[in-house]
Parts: C-alpha cells; structure tokens; sequence
C-alpha cells in the first residue's frame, strides 16, 4: 500500500503547540508512507487541492489527514478523496487538534504525541478496504413529535411540500405553551391571533395526520426506515364522533379538577375541551376527577352529550406507523419554583408564576383578562416582578440562562400597566437579555414610557405583611437594600428540557444534556440534526428559546426532512458487519446480542446454520464482534485486526520512537 | 444392583437407537481408565465406573455431532460432566436432541499427580504402582510388593473438594443413587493459598509459569466449552490476536484468550490443568473467573438449560456492579 | 505537577491507551479539546463505534504488550447510540475488571467510565486522574523472555535442585 500523510496546520491552532513539520517528516518513516508533508489549512480549497494532487502524483492508495477531530471533517476528507479517485474509507484521522494542540502546551510531548497518533492512524489504514454503499428505499413520511409552535411549524412546512406527516402531541389539544401566552414581545401581538390560524391549518391539512393526547411508546428501524408506536392514551370520549360542543362541561358536576390549561389559575371540570381555540376542539375526561371513573356513579355527561360519544370503558390503544424521519420538538417546562422557599413560592397564593400570570392577564383566561390577586380577588397596584427564578443559579442546578424570561417579564410589566393605568410595576433583575430585533428597545419602552422601575439586584426574601407581601432584595446600583409592598408578586421561572424529554431521548436514541436538553450534532454547524440520522430536533427541546427562533427551527428542521426525502434512495453506511461464513460455526450468539435484529439465520450449501447480517439494519455497533468468541463476525472499517493493529502500534516497544 | 450393574443395562436397552455410546474402560494399566466407545453390545462389558473416571467426555460431542455417520451419541456422564452438556446445549452448540445422557453420582475423582506426588514422597517409584483400590474415604494403592493408603480427599481432583454438582443433572437415565451434595470446601485450597499473594509476587509466578507453556493447544483441545475448534483465534491470522513469537507475553495472551472466552461459560472441570503436559495451574484464571462471574451475576454455568449465559445479556440497572464511582 | 491543572509537569510519559467510543466520549475529549481543558498528554485515543465494540481482550492484548494503563470510556448507561452497546461493555468490562488481580497486573491500570460528549470537564477530570493514577503506579511489570528453558533458566534450575528444591515442573502438584 502507497500511504500519503498530510499534518495540518490549522493555522497556528495546531501548529502552535506542535511541530508539524516534524510530525510530517517522522511519518516518512512509518511502514507504507511513501508522502508526507505539512499543509496549513488542509480542509482549505487549497489544502483539499493539495491532497488530491499528492494522490495522483504519488499513486497513493490511501491518506492519513493528522488534523480536527474526525466529528469535524472526516465526511469533507473524504469527499477529497473520492474526487481522486480512491475509496472513501481509504482515509484515515489523527486528531492531533482537539486531543493534541488544544490541551497541552508542552510543544516536545505534543509533537511526539501527534506522531504517534499518525503512526496508529496508518498503522490501521495498512489494513482499510475500500467499502461500497448499498442503497435502499426512504418511506416519505415523517413523525412530529410535540405540537407547541415549533411542531406545527416543523409539520406544516413539510405538509405543504407534500409529505404526509404524523404528528403525536401528549396534551389532548396542540398549541404547546405559545396558546396559553396573552400577548408576545416585542410586538405585544395576540398570542393566540397568530398561533390558531395555524393550528387549524394542522387540523385541515391533508397531510397532517395529528394524535393528540398521544405519546411515542417505541420507534425501532433507522433512518429512513422507522417504525414507530404511538399510544393513544384513553380520553373516554369516543373522538371520531364528538363535535365539541361542549355540552357535557356544563353540565359535568365535577367543578374542581386541576386546571392544566390555565396552570392551575382555576379549576375546570373532569371533561373538559382545555381551551376554546383547542385543536383538536374534543372533549376529554380527566379520570383523576371523574366521579363515573372514580366512583362508579354519576355519568352525567353521557346522559347529555348529543352524539353519544362518551364510553368509560375506553382502554388506551397502540397504532403503527412507518416514517422515514423524526423532528422532536418536545418544548420545555417551567422549572419547579416552589424550591425557593424564601420567595414564599407555593405557600402564599399571591405569589405566581409567569405563566400563571399570562393566563390571568388573557381574554380567554379564566378571570377574562382582569388581573386580580388569587387570594381574595383584588385589584393589584404594585406588582413584582423577580427574576431568573431558577436561570443563572447554580445553588438550584439551574447555571444556563432560559434566555426569554427578561422578554416576557418586560412584556408582563407593559401590559400590567396597560390593564390597570394607575399600577405600578418593579422588576429585580441580574441583567437585562434583550439582544433580538427590537427587543431592546422595547425593555426601554418598559422603562421609559411604561415607567416600569427596573432593580438590579437578587431579592432576598417575599413576606407576608397584613395583606400585602414585602419584597426585600438588593439594589446592587444604588448600594442599597430595598424594600418594597406588593400586592402581588410574579415569578420569572426558568425553563427546563420537558418532562420525560430524556426517556424519549432513550427510544430516539439521540443524546441530552445534564438538564434533558436534546443534544445537536453541532453546537454551531448542525444545530438542529441529531448524531442519529434522521432524527432531528426543533424549538426548546434542544435548549431555552423564544419563538420566532423555534419557529426558524421548526423550518429548519422541515428543510432537513425536506433535503432527507429528495433523495428516492438512501446510501447505507457500509461500516457494517460483516460474516465469515467459513469461520461461523452457527451458534447465533450474535443473534442474541443484536440490539436491532440485523443478524438472522441462514443454511449454508452443506445444511449448516449461519448468520448473516442485513446490512441496512445493521447500525454498525460492533457489539457482534466482541460476542463472537471465533472472530467469524467481523465490523467492517473496525475489524479486530485494524484495532489490534493500532493497540500494536501504540504498545510494542519495538516501535517506540 | 451396582451403579455400574445398571448402567450397563441402561446402555444396553438404549443401544439399539444409539449409534455409539461412550463411557469408560480399563486403560493401559491398572492406575488409569480410558474412553470406551461402545458401538456393539459386546462393547458393553469392557465399561467400567470408578474414580479413575476422570474425563470430561463431552469434549467429543461437538466433533461427533457434526460427523455425518454419527446420528444419534449417548455419553455416560458425572455431574460436572453434565453441566458441559447443558452449557452446549444452551449455547446450541449440539443437537441436544440426538445425545442421550447416562447419568452417574460421583463420589470425586482421583487426582493422579497429586498420588503420584504422594507415592515419590513415600520413596517409591510411580511406575511401580500396581494396582489401586478405592475403599470408603481411603484409597489403597499396592506399590513395591505393599500397600500405601491415603486419605481419598488427599489424592482427589482438587476441583472435588468443592463440587456442588455430584449428581449429572439434566440427564435421560440415572443409574445408582444419589451422591449427597456436600463441598468440603468452599473455595478451592490453591485459589485461597494464591490469593494471600501480593500482585507483584502474582506476577512473578505467572512470569515464571507461562514461560514454560509449548503452546501445544491441550488444555484448548481437551476443553468441552472450546467449540471453535479449528476457528481459535489464538491460532488464526484473521483475526491475528496472538504472534507466532515464542514468548512468555505470548503465551500468557493466549491462556487470557481462553479465560475471557470461558467467562460465564466455564462449568470448573479441570480438564485443561489436568491435560497441561508442563503442569500450568491454569485452573486459578478459571475459578478466579468463575468466581467474579458468581458474584457479579449470581450466575452459574451450566446449571439451567433455560438460562441466558451472563454475556449474552444485560440489565439497565445491575445489581452488583459497583462503578467505583468514576 | 501543577496543583491547578493537575497536569504532570516532569517525568516522562507512561503509555495510556484509551478506547473511546465515537458518540459519547470521543466527543466529550473533544469537547474538552474546543474548551481548551488542559490534560496530561499520556493518553493516546483509539476511536471506535461503541463501547460494545471493546473487546476485554483488546485491554488484555494493550496490558500484556506494555501499556502502563488502559482507560475506556462510552456513554451513559441508557444513553447508548446504538441503545445497548454500554450495557454489555459494562458486564464484559467489569470481569475484566474482576479478573485481573489473579494474572497480578494490578487493576488500577484498567478502569473504565462514562463521558457524555457534552462532559468536556468530566473529561478532563478522568484523564487527568487517571493519569495521576498511573504515575503513582509507575511503569507497569512486562512479562519477559522466550519460551520454554533458556539457558540462563536451566542453570537457576540446576542450581536450585543442587539446594534441593523440586524441579519446577512437578511443584505445583502439592498445590
């Protein structure tokens, strides 16, 4: 084998704390390299140039590119190779970047370091194969999950491109946390004005179809190819029937069930349409709270509905759908407030959340849009507003910024002054986050015209006072401690990945963050692909946002699906397994390994069982390999001899330099 | 009637279905028995049951098996004997179908280099051992024109001591009573005498061990869990796990291949340490593996023909796996 | 060594194999890399797929032919790219692990963990640890020589008969 070696530069973030030309000369020494040389920047024009030209003149079979980490540019490299004519998998990484330049600064050992990185690098392409691809059909569909502003976007976009698309919501209407919003910033539009027209859409589009009140209970398969279970969770209305009339919540007796909806400003009753612009606009029975459900008595709503839909026996059912690609969008949930104890969270009624408070200040909240304290229905005329409950504190776990929250408290104070003229409004603030198209400029509008008085600093504790509740906190600008009487105190609280994100995560099998965040294949590159092809993510499932950027995302995300689907074949990794049918003695422990079924059975000529591995289910784990006590199943371009060979390479003296 | 009385018989009523059967003979003196296949009833007669019984006879099934002349095997099988067919069985690796089980209790079986040792210690000459009776605890052994008698669990295989499998299990027939489950010990003498070592001294025995191996295979070859046969991959180039370089590393590589593929597998038989012509005590990687296997899984090997070998298989959340926190 | 960094300031470097599997922790060391974590430089990465990819023996092989230490890393259980990979790491990994004190290579040349790709400081943590450990370990025992009785072997043995010990080949049968 002819084997080219190319150390790269990467301006001075490599060759700072290496002596690439060193590294490129030690190489020439290594077994097969007949090329090496240092480049500057070799994932360049020039430098991807370079290296295609080295291979023509030379007659290389193959490279070793000792630069970024493989997750950066191996697909760009080997693309350069392809374009000389040799096999994609011909190429083989040092990464002397991150692993190398990046952490030490010891220039001696970070030079022999990188060399010796080269050297495994050829030592296992000494023993590479060129692989080939096989190609196999994309199913046309694609799954949704979650139904907030994000989904829909997602959904519609690639609705209206003609894909048919699944869209699974677990709440029993769409609209996620942008339909329980009043107004939003910086424009203090009509939450619902904008978002309903395209929930409707969601409901009317041919090729939408929407499971709400629904969740993903197994997805098997790869990309292209997924197979997906979704539970319809039991809502004792038979849907296909209820026209939502909304009969039955008149006349339901059970006045006092948890209010989902409205975060529990108010109390709703055991069947319920959760708000009127609800998509789908059905009626669901809570059964926590349905006296029938409970009791076994009462059964008033189905002595009233007029098309006889409600049915107590109803049972949870699972259906199967066939998709070839999946947006999360499973949004975010407020982070629990009611740790911050010294904010009398929980205890005292007149301390809200922000999201409690959005409800209180909307039209079609349960007060009308008149705010009035939960604790004896009063006007409030001092409001406070605290901020990063639950952001920016690592005492709680909490160090990231949820990013929207001085918006939205900004907002809050605006329109608190426009609901009630003679209020006055105080916000204890850390910084103040407005750096979006005229966000700014509108936390100045709060200040200056709305005459919201903005503190810059922690508040220490919130207590009762006769009936008004004292905030004591700090006021960092003026060297002071403050203290002012509210009438009613409004949390900004942080925003945290969504409940069972993670788990879903598990059956996506794409990674999270410490919060349950869903992790992006690239924090800057690919910020909405997963490292699971065909798995992509949209809105506050990947990390805290407002809504145009999950909206953007949600388009993001749908041109990805897009750009996956204009292919009518995909290219299979060929980084699969393969059998030696000689060496296999039939046992199938490889069949028990599997975690994708991608191993079956076959006779051979003589009546003998083997295994045999379906290529495009196989996901090229490797997990085979090593249950294989005979090496008989091999991981092709990770084979025992090419790891063996870089473990040799690394570890006999003999080849110590 | 004896254990071996109706062992024969068993033998001869099942015969006629069966194209061999194998048990054991008088070997080429009266200290030794040998492999016995019995094609004919006349073959019947030469079987013979005692404590010179020691090979694993299962190692010819996977062989056997395969052979398009042999259909239908029966093996005259003691307990640690069984559990070879029961972890084959489990593995797939035999037509459990076509092998019919004789099953023996087994008292322990004698260990003829710790004897030997014994009968040198004594001042005689092993090769003028004559002939061996098992009486009870004591084993009496006609050397030099008298007798010298030893306490049977002095000269048993050390693997007896600790036998919690008497008894074949899993088998079609079952001739004679039931030995009595009783383990003198609970962990083999050598292991807790090699364990009371510091790593360092660990090391400078296995050094000074593995330097003698001729890699000849034999403890490979005599193992009945080693079912790779001619695909080992300490002699294959594809994939090339182990040089041909004679050397101690070497050496010590492919018996470490031979553990991490007996884990979960092993059924303690011995039969690799006792066919080791350089007398390697391999048998410590064995039960030491054995062991963690034991503790970590609660599994032992070849005990359920239902079970899924602890490799095979895992939980989410593992009980006795202490990640040391890292 | 500099007490902030933890990383080793003299001495020289001791062979660390590490096997990395490629979603999680090949990019939690390189998450560490575009942070600029600061490690010592002993380590040398092999990247596979998955840690159900590491074969035991692929630690035993790098032991036996002179590294001084092997660490291997894969994602959290329940977090595996490929779903289970990790869970069957753990259970092979950890016999390994079980196992090596009877062969007398000490154990704390081998350990293995979970790094996310979003642990970059987690990373550091390890290597630096682990590292730490190794130094303080030393270079590990190599076992040497050929096979069977070289010349200089026959003669400790002749000499240890003429003292009247066993010949080596007969005393383990007391064992």
């Amino acid at each position: 084998m002819r084997i080219g070696v190319f150390v790269c530069h990467c301006g001075s973030n490599i060759a700072a704390t290496v002596d690439c030309p060193s590294v490129a000369e030690a190489a020439k020494l290594f077994p097969d390299v007949v090329f090496a040389t240092d480049t500057m920047y070799a994932c360049s024009e020039p430098g991807q140039d370079g290296i295609i030209q080295a291979i023509k003149e030379h007659r290389l079979d193959g490279c070793v590119v000792a630069s970024c980490s493989p997750r950066m540019h191996e697909p760009t490299f080997r693309r350069a190779l392809e374009r000389a004519g040799l096999n994609r998998y011909m190429l083989e990484m040092a990464n002397i970047r991150e692993h190398v330049s990046w952490i030490g600064k010891n220039k001696e050992l970070n030079t022999g370091k990188a060399t010796e990185l080269v050297r495994i690098a050829a030592e296992k392409l000494r023993l590479n194969t060129p692989l080939f691809a096989n190609q196999f059909d994309v199913t046309k569909r694609v799954l949704v999950i979650g139904g907030g502003v994000a989904g829909i976007q997602a959904a519609l976009d690639c609705a209206d491109a003609g894909i048919q698309v699944i869209m699974v919501e677990r709440e029993t209407s769409i609209g996620g946390k942008m339909a329980k919003l009043d107004k939003t910033f910086p424009t203090v539009d009509c939450s619902s004005c904008i978002l309903g027209p395209k929930m409707v859409d969601v409901a009317q589009h041919p090729n939408i179809t929407l499971y709400a009140a629904s969740e993903v209970e197994e997805i098997s398969g790869y990309v292209g190819n997924f197979d997906v279970k979704v539970r319809r969770k039991a809502t004792y209305v038979n849907w296909a029937s209820c026209t939502g009339c909304g009969l039955c919540m008149e006349k339901c007796p059970s006045k006092k069930s948890h209010d989902a909806f409205n975060e529990g400003v108010a109390t709703t009753t055991a069947i319920n349409i959760p708000f009127p612009q609800a998509i789908p606009k059905k009626a669901a029975i809570n059964p926590e709270f349905c006296m029938k459900l409970q009791k076994g008595k009462c059964g008033v709503c189905a002595k009233v509905c007029p098309t006889k839909c409600i049915d107590f026996e109803q049972q949870d059912t699972i259906v199967s759908e066939k998709v070839g690609a999946i947006v999360a969008a499973t949004g975010y949930d407020l982070f629990d407030w009611t740790v911050y104890g010294q904010y009398g969270a929980g205890r005292y009624p007149d301390v809200v959340t922000s999201l409690q408070y959005e409800r209180m200040m909307n039209a079609s909240g349960p007060t009308s849009g008149h705010i009035q304290r939960p604790s004896d229905g009063r006007e409030p005329k001092r409001v406070v507003f605290i901020q990063c409950v639950g952001s920016r504190d690592k005492s709680v776990n909490r160090p990231y910024c949820s990013g929207f929250c001085c918006m939205y408290t900004a907002k809050q104070a605006v329109l608190t002054k426009d609901h009630i003229p003679d209020s006055d409004s105080y916000v204890f603030y850390m910084d103040i986050r407005s750096p979006g198209k005229g966000y700014d400029e509108f936390t100045r509008r709060a200040q200056e015209q709305y005459g919201v008085q903005y503190v810059r600093g922690r508040v220490s504790m919130v207590y009762p006072k006769g009936d008004v509740l004292v905030v004591r906190g700090a006021d960092t600008l003026a060297g002071t401690q403050v203290e002012v009487e509210a009438d009613l105190v409004v949390l900004a609280v942080g925003v945290e990945a969504s409940k069972g994100a993670a788990h879903l995560a598990e059956k996506l099998r794409i990674s999270y963050d410490q919060y349950g965040f869903f992790m992006e294949s690239h924090p800057k590159l690919k910020p909405v692909e997963t490292n699971t092809a065909g798995v992509y993510l949209a809105g506050c499932s990947q990390g805290p946002k407002d809504i145009p950027t999950s909206v953007g995302q949600g388009s993001a995300a749908a041109a990805k699906v897009l750009t996956l689907f204009a292919k009518d074949k995909l290219e299979s990794d060929p980084q699969v397994s393969s059998v030696n049918q000689n060496r296999c003695v039939g046992c199938l422990k490889c069949t028990m390994t599997c975690p994708f079924g991608a191993i079956k059975d076959v006779k051979d000529r003589a009546g003998n069982t083997k295994a045999e591995v379906i290529e495009t289910v196989c996901q090229g784990c490797g997990i085979c390999t090593v249950t294989c006590p005979h090496g008989a199943i091999q991981l092709q371009h990770f084979t025992d001899n090419q790891i063996l060979a870089e473990v040799n390479a690394l570890c006999q003296p003999e080849l110590e330099f | 009637m004896s254990t071996l009385e109706q062992l024969k018989e068993q033998i001869r009523k099942a015969l006629p279905d069966l194209d061999v059967v194998i048990g054991w003979e008088q070997g080429y003196d009266a200290m030794h028995a040998t492999p016995l296949f019995i094609r004919e009833e006349a073959d019947i007669d030469r079987l013979i049951w005692s404590p010179l019984c020691v090979h694993s006879l299962g190692t010819y099934l996977t062989g056997l098996t395969k052979s398009s002349k042999v259909q239908k095997v029966g093996l005259v099988v003691k307990g640690c004997d069984s559990r070879a067919i029961v972890q084959l069985t489990q593995e797939r690796m035999i037509p459990r179908e076509n092998v019919t089980l004789f099953g023996v209790g087994c008292s322990g079986c004698l260990s003829h280099a710790r004897l030997e040792y014994k009968v040198e210690q004594g001042g005689h000459y092993v090769e003028d051992m004559h002939a061996i009776t098992f009486n009870g605890d004591k084993v009496e052994v006609a050397v030099d024109g008298g007798v010298e008698s030893f306490d049977f669990d002095t000269v048993c295989l050390e693997k007896c001591l600790t036998c919690r499998f008497p008894n074949a299990i899993a088998t079609e027939h079952f001739a004679g009573e039931e030995v009595p489950v009783a383990p003198k010990r609970e962990k083999a003498p050598s292991l807790e005498a090699f364990e009371k070592l510091p790593l360092d001294e660990r090391f400078a025995f296995w050094q000074d061990q593995m330097r003698r191996c001729v890699r000849c295979y034999a403890c490979r070859n005599t193992c009945p869990m080693c079912v790779c046969r001619d695909h080992c991959i300490s002699t294959s180039r594809n994939p090339h796990w182990v040089s041909q370089e004679a050397s101690t590393a070497e050496n010590f590589m492919f018996q470490m291949i031979h553990t991490m593929h007996l884990a979960g597998r092993c059924i303690e038989c011995g039969e690799c340490q006792r066919a080791c012509p350089v007398d390697l005590p391999i048998m410590l990687f064995r039960r030491t593996m054995v062991h963690a296997v034991k503790d970590t899984f609660n599994y032992v090997s070849g005990a359920d023909p239902e079970a899924t070998p602890p490799l095979l298989t895992f939980k989410a959340e593992e009980d006795n796996i202490n990640e040391r926190g890292w | 060594m500099s007490a902030r960094t933890g990383v080793l300031t003299e001495g020289r470097e001791l062979r660390i194999v590490g096997f990395l599997c490629n979603w999680c922790s090949y990019g939690g060391a390189d998450t560490a890399g575009v942070a600029r974590f600061e490690q010592p430089t002993d380590l040398r990465i092999i990247r596979v797929p998955c840690s159900g990819r590491i074969d035991p023996l692929f630690i035993m092989r790098a032991l036996v032919s002179g590294a001084d230490g092997v660490l291997v890393s894969g994602c959290h259980p329940r977090d595996c790219h490929y779903a289970e990979g990790n869970y069957y790491a753990r259970r092979r990994l950890e016999l390994l692990k079980q196992f090596l004190p009877i062969t007398g290579i000490d154990p704390q040349r081998f350990e293995y963990t979970w790094v996310s790709a979003s642990e970059g400081a987690r990373w550091q943590d390890v290597v630096t640890k682990f590292t730490n450990r190794i130094h303080d370990l030393g270079p590990a025992p190599r076992m040497q020589g050929g096979s069977g009785y070289d010349e200089l072997c026959l003669k400790q043995i002749e000499e240890g008969v003429k003292q009247g010990a066993a010949c080596p080949c007969h005393k383990e049968r007391a064992l």
